[in-house]
């Protein structure tokens, strides 16, 4: 898959993601992000937007297994919508906006270096994934 | 009529529905005042006004109220005079009589109390009072009961016949349902007189009652919904094996032939049972499907039922703002737009106190001092507007005023002398950014901005409410001319009843129907006595929290489809009212939780489900370790038990003999221990929690032993969590039977495999 894609490049912990706009619903400041007890690392907690609950999703657990922050009230986050189904993703920082080339699964940022960009329909599916597993064995 | 008429419930119920219907026909002459402003009601309204007086005089003497029966008729007198013309109707007249009939209305609320004899003796003056022509403060208008006026204006027959007043479009605290289908959109059949519509009066519990059952009944669905769905991937899976069969019989592998031929057999019959559980569950899903839309329907049928217009809540309004011009002299204009839209009434009743709390606002800071109007242009008289119309799934409520607006200079100048924001964020701040300020919840800590916007406090209360049904709040203001507040509520909400507490820092929530006692429980119990009965503790802070409780910790006692369990909390916060949420379908095989709801600072408030807790605390079916192949079936044979409890070691001992085991008891693991090596028994039933030797520690000991290495050992207790369960699974123990024991639940543990 090659060619321009319009995405939004933010960084989590040390590493700098990319992820397509028309996945982007918002950017936001996460509200009061309460504990789910029970469900996996991947769930950073459950939040308030707008009067739906919204889950916040840990983007290292999902990648690599590799929990980032704990997901906190003003933590900036990129409201995500795929297939009806909406979660915000915790981000330490939005950088910019901008239209990158694309190249199997990776974008190049202006200063030539490769970006991960992320697939959230995988993210979500994979999430989804760790909870049902997680629900089976507490029963 | 006399009170011995009725027996004393019944004539407590008499009189509760008098109260009720009373309140209504007061409200409705207070409607009727309210509406026409200062000026002398229509003839007809005075005379609509009598008759519901004269209707309160009658019921009152029926349920044996002699002080209603007065107090009514003086009312009624009253109004005659004034429909005469002998009294004349003044400027003030209007907020008299709506006083008087207020405080009627609180009399009838407290006429059981002690000292109500003398409101009765101070109403019967300023009723009378009324009455008195203005100029001369001569003679009160006499007029007896048999006097002429009440006949005039009252159709005695009709009234009579009707004991209980039927009314219309009118703000009433019990709901009006318009019943006989077949009348409601058909076209008279004949010219004539009109079909009366038929009314049913409906108590509001009761459709509450009902609605709240519908909310279950979403509960059960989605429950039932999990379990078929692991039905279907059981069916899958049942296929996938058969298929596994099927292929290992067709490699053309030698077999005895009467073995081949049993297993073709056998693989036929798994491919027809496999298909029906298949079509079997699809069938199910699809009429879970129908379930789930009458379940929609019924709720929406019932929460039409319970529709009401804004118009109570604007008459509400109104009456507020009469109270507030005679608290503040501040003359204040109300207009009303769209009082017909209508909106859930348990919507509508908790509105009223933020609304009000909007107008007190308006008249104290928004509205200028009638000079200050009359140099800037504006009309003398301020003019307070209250919008209501329907937008999609919502209703919206607009509050506006059309005085000064808010200053968002100074407003931002507070917020960075607050040290709310930084004075980077405030320049870059929009005007829309920093009105939103006023009503932010992260700002709400202290009414700062509240206090700095000139619009005083109480928005922290306007604010919560609306956050609390799920709606939004925000203000715009044009400087100069106006600020209004909007509120976007969801039209029909569904409300529920929950018990609040706290675990581990944070408050979750539980159907408070299922909550039906609180008690106190020491640290590590794992059973508590309430009110005689031995039931099964679920640590809270265990499950939801961090470890085990050093200290003895309040707890809710829950009962769920007759099984009742007790919960510990580290603080129990109280019932309150609370709107359900879904989790999202992220969430959802998270069964632990029925939803969410959000608090009035707008934190995320976990719902647990009462099933799930009660099935913590009772696993149904013992948990069987499927992998343990190789330990043999049990049949008879010797067992040994141990239980610190003589009474569970009795039980035990009569279950088992009854099924033909010899059975030796132990009362702790070092006992069991001793014993264990003088016999070799067959089967092992042990509690976890004993002095000396604790039942993990005793299994782990045993399975050491070559003798012991695959017994059957079965594990009695009243905790099973996973850590357990990981460790039971780890000792190769066949399966953990929650306390209280029965034969069943035994039996089934044996036969586990």
């Amino acid at each position: 898959m090659v060619g321009l894609r319009n995405v939004i490049v933010f960084t989590i912990g040390t590493l700098r993601y990319a992820l397509e706009l028309r996945w982007v619903r918002e950017v936001v400041s996460l509200g009061f992000v309460t504990n789910v007890p029970t469900a996996p690392p991947a769930i950073g907690g459950v939040c308030n937007l707008h009067g739906t609950i919204l889950p916040v999703l840990d983007v290292g657990v999902l990648l690599d297994g590799v929990p980032g922050l704990a997901a906190r009230q003003g933590d900036g986050a990129l409201v995500v919508e795929v297939d009806g189904l909406v979660c915000a993703l915790r981000v330490d920082q939005v950088d910019h906006v901008a239209s990158l080339q694309a190249d199997d699964g990776t974008v190049i940022d202006a200063s030539g270096r490769p970006l991960v960009l992320l697939e959230p329909t995988q993210l979500i599916r994979r999430a989804l994934e760790l909870v049902t597993s997680q629900a089976e064995q507490i029963g | 009529m006399s009170e011995l008429d009725f027996d004393a419930d019944e004539l407590a119920m008499l009189r509760q529905l008098f109260r009720s219907e009373a309140q209504d026909g007061l409200e409705l002459i207070i409607a009727r005042l309210l509406a026409t402003g200062l000026v002398r009601p229509s003839e007809d309204a005075l005379t609509e006004m009598m008759r519901v007086t004269h209707t309160l005089k009658g019921s009152a003497g029926t349920v044996g109220l002699p002080a209603m029966v007065d107090l009514s008729h003086r009312l009624e007198t009253v109004f005659a005079a004034f429909r005469r013309g002998s009294v004349p109707w003044t400027a003030t007249t209007a907020d008299l009589v709506v006083e008087v009939i207020d405080a009627l209305r609180s009399y009838l609320d407290r006429m059981t109390e002690p000292n109500a004899d003398t409101t009765v003796d101070e109403l019967r003056v300023t009723i009378d009072e009324l009455a008195r022509p203005p100029v001369s403060d001569a003679v009160p208008v006499v007029v007896r009961d048999d006097g002429s006026e009440a006949d005039e204006a009252v159709n005695e027959a009709v009234v009579d016949s009707v004991p209980i007043p039927v009314i219309d479009s009118v703000p009433t605290p019990v709901i009006d349902v318009a019943s006989g289908g077949a009348a409601v959109g058909e076209p008279a059949a004949e010219p004539g007189p009109p079909e009366p519509k038929t009314w049913l009066r409906v108590v509001p519990e009761r459709i509450d009652e009902l609605m709240s059952s519908a909310g279950e009944l979403l509960f059960d669905r989605t429950r039932i919904e999990r379990r078929v769905q692991l039905l279907r991937t059981l069916a899958r899976d049942l296929a996938r094996t058969r298929h596994t069969l099927h292929d290992a019989l067709s490699d053309d592998t030698p077999l005895p032939p009467g073995m081949r031929q049993t297993l073709v057999k056998t693989d036929g019959e798994l491919a027809g049972q496999a298909a029906l559980l298949s079509q079997t569950t699809a069938a199910l899903l699809d009429e879970i499907e129908a379930l789930r839309r009458t379940i929609g329907v019924v709720q929406r049928g019932l929460t039409r039922v319970r529709m009401e217009s804004v118009k109570s809540l604007m008459t509400h309004a109104a009456r507020t703002l009469r109270a507030l011009r005679r608290a503040t002299g501040v003359t204040v204009e109300l207009r009303t737009v769209g009082e017909d839209t209508e909106f859930d009434k348990a919507v509508a009743e908790q509105l009223v106190d933020p609304i009000t709390q909007l107008l007190r606002n308006a008249v104290a800071h928004g509205v200028e001092p009638p000079e200050d109007r009359a140099a800037q242009g504006k009309p003398a008289v301020a003019t307070i507007t209250i919008r209501a119309r329907q937008d999609g799934n919502s209703l919206v409520l607009e509050v506006s005023d059309d005085g000064r607006g808010i200053d968002t200079a100074a407003l931002s100048k507070r917020l960075i002398a607050t040290g709310r924001w930084s004075a980077v964020r405030a320049r870059l701040a929009s005007e829309a950014d920093i009105l939103a300020a006023v009503v932010d919840a992260s700002v709400s800590s202290r009414g700062e901005a509240d206090e700095l916007a000139g619009r005083g406090v109480g928005l922290g209360l306007v604010r919560r409410t609306v956050a609390k049904l799920g709606g939004e709040l925000t203000v715009s203001s044009v400087p100069g001319k106006g600020t209004t507040f909007s509120l976007r509520l969801p039209l029909s909400t569904t409300l529920a009843q929950a018990m609040l507490f706290k675990v581990d820092g944070q408050v979750y929530a539980i159907p408070d129907v299922h909550v039906v006692d609180t008690t106190l429980v020491d640290a590590q119990a794992t059973t508590s006595v309430v009110r005689h009965d031995v039931l099964p503790v679920l640590r809270l802070e265990q499950l939801l929290g961090h470890g085990p409780a050093t200290e003895r910790k309040p707890a809710l006692v829950v009962s769920f489809a007759g099984k009742d369990l007790v919960c510990t909390v580290d603080k129990i916060i109280g019932a309150r009212e609370i709107i359900i949420k879904p989790l999202g379908p992220l969430l959802a095989p998270l069964t632990l939780y029925a939803g969410a709801t959000i608090s009035g600072s707008g934190k995320v408030q976990l719902i647990l489900d009462s099933a799930q807790l009660v099935r913590r605390a009772y696993p149904e079916a013992p948990m069987a370790f499927q992998d343990q192949v190789s330990s043999p079936t049990v049949l008879a044979g010797r067992a040994l038990v141990i239980d610190d409890s003589r009474a569970i070691r009795e039980a035990m001992t009569s279950m088992l003999g009854s099924e033909g085991w010899i059975v030796d008891v132990a009362e702790d693991g070092a006992r069991a221990l001793q014993m264990a090596r003088q016999l070799p028994y067959d089967l092992i039933v042990t509690d976890l929690e004993m002095p000396e030797l604790g039942g993990f520690e005793l299994i782990s000991q045993l399975r050491k032993d070559e003798r012991f290495k695959l017994t059957p050992i079965v594990i009695i207790t009243s905790r099973a969590n996973t850590e357990h369960r990981r460790r039971a699974k780890d000792l190769g123990v066949r399966a953990l039977v929650a306390k209280p024991i029965t034969r069943r639940k035994l039996l089934e543990a044996l036969a586990a495999r």
